[in-house]
């Protein structure tokens, strides 16, 4: 413990050295995943080589690696719509949070922990309960829906529910304090001197870059947004870029692109792999909010592995997954420059 | 149809009830008394079952009863004290009876989620720390092919034996009446709302591309593809793979064109209270209770047909309790007890007798079709028919796909 | 000092009507959107605590029937959501403690410390998160019912609780670390220049700052305990948590009491920071009084 805010290379630190300091804080975490999480999933993962059925019994042969590209094959679609899925739920995260994140951080003072925790307390509340909750809001003839078509704005067959846009929505509700959490933890913990200097060192209006970056920004979240909702991209880049050159040239600093956003970019990185993570896994809101046409990944491994005992599929299908994300995850650390966040070193 | 009238009539009757109206169940309480269904004083001494001879089972000669027996059902599936949902009156005679104390767990929301939590005890030869639990006749036989559960003794459960009505005895997965012992019963048909379908009754309902994105389907796969099965003619107690398969192809069909909005467990029930969905393949049960909010709401037995399904009570391998769970099996089979929880479960009634006790309590009750069927509708409605294992494979299989999952 | 507070990262340009235009929207705005996405986020309780004083006259809690306080009367009352509620309680909160704990080491180890085998320890925590719940409720069940006979880890509230420290974990060090990384060591060095020594630097020095970011993880923890089904439901043998009495509920329609509950928990959580606000406000100005900025 001793060693903890040693410095490389200062006396205390090589005095310390010799302890296997981090190993000892590693350990407690180390021991308790590798026995309730590695040494299970390791023998879960042994069950996708396996062949057999409940009655007759399983048996364990390598030559069901086939069991795999099977998997995927059958499966491509419910695949691909978790990726789209969770992709868009996480850029509406983002898109929702991190100016959330910032006012609360930076402009709230002394309210902040309270706003903070305003965004957190409604999912101490079952998320069941919620998506219920909205289940009522948003029924086809409900308190939203409802008057818009008396009035008629929307034609009467229109519904929310028990469509893809009712599951990246429920999807985008439910995971939202993962990404407002990790970008605000991040951005508060920013020293304001360091703002104050770049404010100082770029003081000039920003508009033409702020435009420019702000459009692109804008113009390709939303395209990707409207490409995975089918709806017109060209439009919705238009929208988007216009919007963005809003925003850059009326709200973005020069201070804030250099020195804000590269500082919370550790939060940014978590938040995005707090949504995306357990999104792509995600079956509650497609079985809650979709329909046929709408089921992930993870209806299908939760129907393998509870309606039709297919333990073998179930396992290789969860593994496909998680090695998927696992190479997501570290192309998309590279891709961030993130990694050196890992080697500890933060700026 | 027929069966159009009376319903009305129960309807009128479950508002009273289920609306915890204190008059309604003041009414139940003096039938209770009057009728002599049932002890008033939960207290000590052993009441109730004076009436019918067989029911005291005499445990001398036999294991004493357990200090308690863990008991897994079906949410809102027994009789329910309406001003103390912790009260459960059937439960209380038990324990006043044989000192056993129940405990009792609503723990079972779906056959296949309630089976993976018991699984892995079981395949490892282990107690799965219940010793009575309630389960669908098809996961039933699926344990019997398993081995998972215990026999009864039929010695310890007289009432039982005499009393199990003829319908439920003797499937083929069970011949001998050892394993299975029928909670509830209950139909599938057709759900919907009044005013905004008119009056359905044929099973084609479920293809009509009125009701497109309104319209729910069960992900119980016995009771959607039984529907397309009827739809094609064929039978549900004996049909070929082949025709499982053109009946997996037509409701297909439904869900290509869109018509299908989702496939849901009980939950479409309060879509359809909701108006988000006007049709649905629904179960008796859950239509009647939902009548209280929405009355417009209807439940048909298709004239071309309907499933019929029964939950059972069974004692897993290895229970700790064994004898005690016989002996809530032998009580719940006392006529008297029967009607007790009837009266309030309003499911279909799988013991003889019943309907006797049952009308000293509440005549509309024990003369409604969809408690006590008439020989007409049990024709109508038929069991999906037992299935190897391959079978159930390759109809999980297709099913799974349908649903998209 | 003070005056800066005003609109620091905006553009500030010189005055003109537009100009002054664009800095209103700009020092207004954000907080116009705050709480327009609060709302957001609350909307759905504020439908369960409406709810909650319905009057329906089936299980059915989905049509207005009427306003009644029985159910805040008597909240309790219906079976089994008592237990279910305190044994969600006593996971959400010993889970939390444990997870936040060894994962806040976990961060420090890995933030502070080059080592080998520091990718696989990455890898570690990373996994568990990228696992789907119900292979790990699948898998951990398979582990709890083989190991030793009779059972080591008998299903009960202690395998409910070691499943959810250990998806925890993983969500705690992810937090944890967004906020040691970056961390300005130079305040460190400057403690241990002026003598303190590296334990009396931590708790003075290091812990303060990072002390958001943990209880940051800790919210987290809590909130993803206390909510969790399917890992839960794998784990629990013949316990009930809230959240699975609310799935067996929902089938048939959820009891007002439910909605009272969530009620109950929501504003209770939100009075109890409120409260503590208002203290940390009072001794700050008692402690110092021109910390009142903005």
């Amino acid at each position: 413990m001793s060693g903890l805010g040693a410095p490389v290379g200062s006396v205390t630190a090589r005095s310390v050295r010799r302890l296997p300091v981090p190993l000892l804080l590693l350990l407690p975490g180390v021991l308790w995943l590798a026995i309730f999480y590695v040494y299970p999933a390791f023998q879960m993962f042994l069950s996708s080589f396996w062949t057999g059925s409940l009655e007759k019994g399983f048996s364990f042969s390598l030559d069901n690696w086939t069991t795999y590209p099977e998997a995927i094959g059958r499966y491509q679609e419910q695949f691909a719509r978790s990726i789209l899925y969770a992709v868009a739920a996480t850029i509406l995260t983002f898109l929702v949070s991190y100016p959330l994140a910032w006012t609360i951080a930076f402009k709230a003072g002394r309210w902040k922990n309270l706003l903070i925790f305003l965004v957190i307390a409604p999912f101490f509340t079952s998320f069941l309960l919620r998506t219920v909750s909205w289940r009522i809001i948003l029924g086809d003839d409900g308190i939203a829906l409802g008057p818009l078509k008396d009035i008629g704005l929307l034609p009467p067959e229109f519904r929310v529910l028990a469509t893809p846009i009712a599951v990246i929505s429920g999807i985008t509700y439910n995971f939202l304090p993962f990404m407002t959490l990790p970008i605000y933890v991040a951005l508060e913990k920013i020293d304001f001197r360091l703002i104050e200097a770049a404010r100082d060192l770029y003081a000039g209006p920003w508009r033409r870059p702020g435009a420019v970056i702000g459009a692109v920004v804008g113009g390709s979240l939303l395209a990707v947004l409207a490409w995975i909702f089918e709806m017109p991209i060209i439009a919705l880049l238009v929208i988007g870029a216009v919007a963005g050159a809003l925003i850059g040239a009326t709200l973005i600093s020069e201070a804030f692109v250099r020195v804000t956003l590269p500082l919370s970019m550790p939060g940014v990185f978590a938040g995005s792999l707090l949504v995306l993570i357990p999104a792509i896994g995600d079956y509650v809101n497609a079985a809650l909010l979709g329909n046929p046409s709408t089921t992930m990944i993870g209806n299908v491994i939760q129907s393998r592995y509870l309606t039709n005992a297919d333990y073998p599929t179930a396992a290789a299908l969860s593994f496909i997954m998680m090695a998927g994300i696992l190479i997501a995850v570290i192309v998309y650390a590279r891709a961030l420059g993130t990694e050196q966040l890992t080697a500890g070193r933060g700026l | 149809m027929a069966d159009q009238t009376p319903l009305d009539r129960i309807i009128t009757r479950r508002q009273v009830l289920i609306g915890g109206s204190l008059a309604g169940f003041a009414a139940f309480l003096a039938a209770c008394g009057t009728g002599g269904v049932a002890s008033q004083a939960p207290t000590g001494t052993p009441p109730t079952t004076e009436p019918t001879e067989a029911a005291s089972v005499a445990p001398t000669t036999k294991p004493t009863p357990a200090a308690e027996l863990n008991f897994a059902n079906w949410p809102l599936y027994i009789d329910t004290d309406d001003n103390d949902p912790t009260k459960h009156k059937t439960l209380e005679d038990f324990t006043a009876k044989y000192g056993t104390k129940v405990n009792y767990s609503e723990a079972v929301n779906d056959n296949d989620e309630f089976f993976g939590t018991i699984k892995a005890p079981l395949d490892a030869g282990q107690d799965t720390g219940w010793d009575l639990i309630v389960l669908t006749d098809w996961m039933a036989a699926r344990l019997v092919r398993l081995g998972w559960l215990e026999k009864m003794d039929l010695g310890d459960v007289p009432n039982y034996v005499k009393n199990l009505e003829d319908g439920f005895k003797a499937p083929d997965w069970d011949p001998t009446n050892e394993y299975h012992a029928p909670w509830q019963a209950g139909m599938t048909g057709l759900g919907f709302d009044k005013k905004v379908t008119g009056d359905l009754t044929s099973v084609n309902e479920f293809w009509n591309a009125k009701w497109k994105g309104r319209m729910t389907y069960l992900t119980e796969m016995r009771d959607t593809v039984g529907f397309a099965l009827i739809k094609l003619g064929f039978s549900r107690q004996d049909f070929t793979i082949d025709q499982f398969d053109q009946a997996i192809a037509e409701l297909q069909k439904a869900v290509d064109a869109k018509l299908v909005r989702a496939f849901t467990g009980n939950e479409y029930a309060e879509s359809l209270v909701s108006g988000d969905v006007v049709v649905s393949m629904a179960w008796s049960g859950d239509i009647i209770q939902k009548q209280a909010d929405k009355e417009t709401l209807r439940f048909h037995i298709p004239d071309e047909g309907g499933n019929l399904w029964y939950d059972n009570m069974l004692i897993p391998k290895g229970a700790k309790n064994k004898y005690t769970a016989e002996l809530m099996i032998d009580f719940v089979y006392d006529p008297a007890i029967a009607a007790q929880i009837e009266a309030w479960v309003n499911y279909i009634c799988p013991v003889k007798g019943a309907k006797d006790e049952l009308a000293k309590i509440d005549t509309d009750l024990a003369n409604s079709p969809l408690i006590f069927p008439t020989a007409d509708m049990y024709a109508k409605v038929t069991g999906f028919r037992s299935v190897t294992e391959e079978e159930e494979q390759h109809m999980n299989d297709a099913f799974s796909t349908l649903i998209g999952a | 000092m003070a005056a800066v507070t005003g609109s620091l990262e905006l553009a500030g340009p010189p005055a003109s009507i537009a100009v002054r235009g664009s800095r209103w929207i700009g020092r207004n705005l954000p907080f116009v959107y705050v709480g327009l996405v609060i709302v957001y986020l609350v909307i759905p309780v504020a439908v369960i605590a409406m709810f909650s004083f319905n009057d329906p006259v089936s299980r059915s809690n989905l049509v207005w029937h009427g306003f009644t306080l029985k159910y805040w009367l008597n909240p309790l009352g219906v079976p089994g959501l008592g237990d279910a509620l305190a044994v969600s309680l006593r996971i959400a909160f010993a889970s939390t403690i444990v997870a936040t704990i060894i994962g806040t080491l976990m961060a420090l180890a890995l933030v502070r410390y080059d080592f080998r085998g520091k990718g696989a320890a990455n890898l570690l925590i990373f996994i568990p998160m990228a696992t789907p719940e119900i292979v790990l409720g699948a898998s951990l069940l398979t582990l709890y019912v083989q190991v030793g006979k009779p059972p080591l880890f008998p299903l009960n509230e202690l395998t409910i609780l070691i499943a959810h420290i250990m998806f925890n974990i993983s969500y705690v060090v992810v937090t944890v670390r967004a906020r040691l990384a970056g961390f300005d060591r130079n305040l460190e060095e400057a403690a241990m220049d002026l003598g303190a020594n590296p334990w009396t630097t931590f708790w003075k020095v290091t812990f303060p700052l990072i002390l958001p970011g943990i209880m940051a993880a800790g919210l987290l923890a809590f909130s993803l305990s206390i909510d969790d089904f399917v890992i839960t439901n794998f784990t629990a043998g013949r316990t009930v948590t809230f959240p699975m009495y609310i799935w067996g509920a929902a089938r048939i329609g959820i009891p007002v009491q439910v909605n009272v509950i969530g009620t109950i928990i929501f504003v209770a959580a939100v009075g109890l920071v409120a409260l503590s606000t208002v203290v940390q406000r009072r001794q700050a100005s008692r402690d110092f009084p021109r910390a009142r900025t903005a």
